[in-house]
């Protein structure tokens, strides 16, 4: 056969390698695209929503009130779209909308455009994923970016997948890292002066967090900042790598190698301020979870990164919780806000703490509980900004009899947290931050562990447990300055989808019971809902278009709870999967 | 010459045109010898309507009966016709018609290739002269059929993402050309089996060492897995062979000219 004849002698020079980023050579552009000044203004502009957020700073705060207290009743389906296929679970992405065209991203790396008018469907973009990716905690996307004639999107084999927003074709790819070591993206990506900023998926596969900064035309890296201490940062000048110092200082906080599988995931999505002109980026838990085998404060592990954009250096950073010993991320999104005249951040974490800071010096202004009951510390001090530990931690498994299995203890919250990755809103006009909180707890232990590459790197055990038996989620609104909750919304199952608010007096968000609900932003009451078929674990979104006030939604069950949840699996147990999306609007009688 | 276009269908219902061209009208349109109850379809969705010829210098060489429906070689051959300017193969009863467009640029108009077929189909070369017809050649495979919607073989293997890309191949010398022979790893799923998206290298540029384009190619999803292409090219020691998938995935390699 020629096949075995031309196989046996291979003459072929192998050039791929290092090409990382490709760009597609025959995709045209044409017509009117998003610009890096629209993208700014998303936060103010209404008839668009062109960033993950709606507005980089993070609010998801509208100012539309066409739809509002009095009429929000009224809000019916506009449609309804079905993401298809076989494959369901967790639908946790936010909408973008411009141009009379919509693009949601769904599980399994899916990218989709839509008429936002009529709910058809213009294209669909369906990733190739191979059978080996890793992804910790469920197939999602949380969202697609929009810059220029492009959208944009991570996937779960790691890449970055850039697309014509009028064919669905493949303008540019790059690949982050190898999904064989773990390495994913689920993220929205944010699009700051024209580059595309993401970080990397895979905290529990020893994976090193980082973020970086690609051209957003090309695709072509402008720099890299890892966020664990000692590893290297790199600036691209004049198309050459080149070193840019080293993250934090080697050995700082971190014993020996094990800064080298520090973890510090960059899992989320930052968000970016203009004013003080830093991208704000959250870091994940130090690995591996047994923290007895790290001592120090493992530095950028659960933090906020105050990064430069021109430089790609840390401006400031603030860590939530020294030495991680529960899994408590620091991922969670930093929400810039201006409170009598002052620039300041808000931050809900996995921890139970709200944070206020500084958000021109990372210094810590304001730190409370938001949910019932946190175990590991008393409460942060203000002058230090560290927290005081109640020295309730997994016992060292080096320690305990044949060295297997460390002391268990039970802590809220839970690793799930007190809020997860689903982002809170802010009100302006409240001035109230409105937080999807959730009550649990866990029984946490800790085992010996070693790294192996594409394996998990935890050495901890652990299993979820509500702590009261009426509800676990809570909506609460949360006074930044006062440190009350205002008012709170509890939930049978636990919250795990985005937050908005409007003009209108309006806070919305979904619950795995399947309703999308509004709530009164003063005083909680519930004063819509609507039942969408499955679990809404995504993001609201509202624009206005040809005159009136839409709201969409994502639909579908899934995420991390039905993975992780131990106990709590009886009450989602009959929680079925979906995809889907629906838009309303109000009604025109 | 007979030819068809629908710009003529139009001239006709409008009654009143004169119009100059030279074509026989639609129901006398050239008698399709291979009689498949697709090609008017074909005609209109493929080619645009436009002036067609059955011509015998299109060769088209398929096997009477595929062994394998995944893996139906084809070789077309349009050298005798001089002046083509693209080459575009076609399975019509493939649930996916389109095969391949080839643009031969300094390539000779022959290409073979490996494809898949759903069931036993005419397969057709349309290859576009200067002049701005069409010249039709096919022939007929026999096939028990399923090759688009039978998984790739290669996604049974759960390490098939690491070779995807892999090019082997090599150049032989010969008197005016130099022949090539290339196969890139890549699953080229089709989209219609359950749970598996469409997947599959769109296209491909061969260049010499200046840099110049020797020829593109334009692949679609019935192109067998792990695709095996036959060029004749001009002259060369080394080629390198570029393209991307359909998901921005890069293909690069450089084939040499080597002896047994």
């Amino acid at each position: 056969m020629m096949m075995a004849l031309f196989q046996r002698k291979v003459l072929v020079n192998a050039m791929v390698a290092a090409s990382l980023s490709v760009t597609v050579s025959f995709a045209g552009s044409a017509g009117a695209g998003v610009t890096q000044a629209e993208i700014d203004g998303d936060a103010t502009s209404t008839d668009d929503v062109v960033s993950w957020g709606m507005g980089q700073q993070g609010q998801r705060y509208s100012p539309l009130t066409k739809i509002n207290k009095e009429n929000v009743k009224k809000l019916v389906p506009a449609w309804s779209f079905s993401f298809g296929g076989e494959k369901q679970r967790g639908q946790e992405a936010q909408p973008v909308i411009k141009n009379g065209k919509m693009f949601v991203t769904a599980s399994y790396s899916r990218l989709y455009a839509i008429d936002s008018r009529t709910g058809e469907e213009l294209w669909q973009y369906d990733h190739r994923l191979p059978d080996g990716i890793l992804p910790c905690c469920d197939v999602i996307n949380r969202g697609a970016a929009l810059y220029d004639d492009l959208v944009i999107f991570g996937t779960l084999d790691a890449r970055i997948i850039a697309l014509n927003q009028d064919t669905g074709k493949v303008v540019w790819r790059a690949k982050i890292d190898d999904y064989k070591a773990g390495y994913s993206f689920t993220a929205a990506p944010l699009i700051v002066k024209d580059m595309v900023i993401t970080g990397v998926s895979g905290g529990e596969f020893g994976v090193i967090g980082r973020v970086e900064a690609r051209d957003a035309k090309t695709g072509k890296l402008r720099w890299i900042r890892p966020s664990i201490e000692g590893h290297m940062g790199y600036i691209w000048k004049d198309g050459k790598k080149t070193e840019n110092g080293i993250s934090g200082t080697t050995n700082a906080t971190w014993p020996g190698d094990m800064w080298k599988t520090g973890g510090a995931a960059t899992w989320q999505g930052g968000t970016y301020d203009h004013e003080t002109d830093l991208i704000f980026y959250g870091t994940g838990n130090p690995a591996p979870w047994n923290a007895h085998l790290r001592p120090g404060d493992n530095l950028f592990s659960t933090s906020s990164l105050a990064i430069d954009p021109d430089t790609g250096k840390i401006a400031w950073h603030y860590q939530y919780t020294p030495n991680d010993g529960w899994d408590y991320d620091g991922v969670n999104e930093l929400v810039s806000f201006n409170s009598d005249g002052r620039q300041l951040a808000g931050h809900a974490d996995r921890n139970g703490f709200f944070y206020v800071l500084d958000r021109t010096s990372g210094k810590l202004e304001n730190a409370f509980p938001f949910v019932n009951r946190v175990d590991w510390a008393k409460g942060i001090d203000l002058k230090t900004g560290r927290p005081i530990e109640t020295g309730v931690r997994p016992g060292d498994p080096a320690k305990s009899e044949g060295g297997k299995k460390g002391e268990s203890v039970f802590v809220a919250p839970s690793f799930l947290g007190a809020k997860n990755w689903m982002p809170m809103a802010y009100s302006p006009d409240t001035k109230l931050f409105y937080v999807p909180a959730n009550e649990w707890g866990m029984d946490l232990w800790n085992e010996p562990v070693t790294y192996k590459k594409g394996a998990a790197y935890m050495g901890a055990g652990f299993t979820i447990k509500p702590l009261n038996d009426d509800y676990i989620g809570a909506l609460r609104a949360v006074d930044p300055t006062s440190g009350k909750i205002v008012w709170e919304y509890k939930n049978n199952a636990p919250l795990w989808g985005g937050v908005m608010t409007t003009g209108g007096g309006l806070v919305f968000t979904g619950t795995p019971e399947g309703y999308l609900k509004a709530f009164d932003d003063k005083t909680g009451e519930e004063l819509w809902k609507f039942q969408t078929g499955s679990g809404v674990v995504g993001c609201p979104v509202t624009w206005e278009q040809d005159g009136e006030q839409y709201i969409a939604v994502p639909s579908g069950w899934g995420g991390a709870v039905p993975l992780w949840g131990g106990d709590v699996a009886k009450t989602v147990k009959y929680l079925n999967q979906g995809g889907s999306l629906w838009v309303f609007k109000l009604a025109d009688l | 010459m007979n030819t068809t276009t629908a710009f003529l269908r139009k001239c006709l219902l409008a009654a009143f045109l004169i119009c100059q061209v030279s074509v026989v009208p639609a129901e006398t349109s050239p008698p399709d010898p291979l009689n498949s109850v697709m090609w008017k379809e074909m005609h209109e969705t493929l080619l645009g309507g436009g002036p067609v010829v059955f011509d015998e210098r299109v060769r088209v060489l398929v096997p009477g009966d595929a062994e394998d429906s995944m893996n139906v070689p084809i070789l077309v051959d349009a050298t005798a016709l001089g002046n083509v300017s693209r080459i575009l193969v076609f399975a019509e009863l493939n649930p996916i018609h389109r095969v391949l467009e080839m643009e031969p640029v300094q390539a000779v108009p022959l290409i073979g290739v490996r494809i898949k077929v759903q069931q036993a189909t005419p397969i057709r070369a349309a290859v576009l002269t200067d002049d701005g017809v069409w010249h039709l050649g096919g022939g007929i495979v026999d096939a028990a059929g399923g090759g688009c919607t039978a998984p790739s073989l290669g996604s049974a293997n759960q390490d098939w993402a690491s070779r995807m890309g892999e090019v082997s191949g090599r150049l032989w010398p010969g008197d005016e050309h130099s022949r090539l022979r290339v196969q890139i790893m890549h699953p080229m799923d089709t989209g219609l089996v359950s749970g598996i998206p469409a997947f599959y290298i769109e296209q491909l540029e061969i260049t010499n060492e200046a840099g110049e384009v020797l020829t593109r190619l334009f692949l679609h999803e019935p192109v067998s897995e792990n695709p095996v292409l036959t060029l004749n090219l001009p002259q060369a020691e080394s080629v390198v062979v570029r393209g991307t998938d359909n998901n921005g995935n890069p293909i690069l390699a450089q084939v040499r000219s080597g002896v047994m």
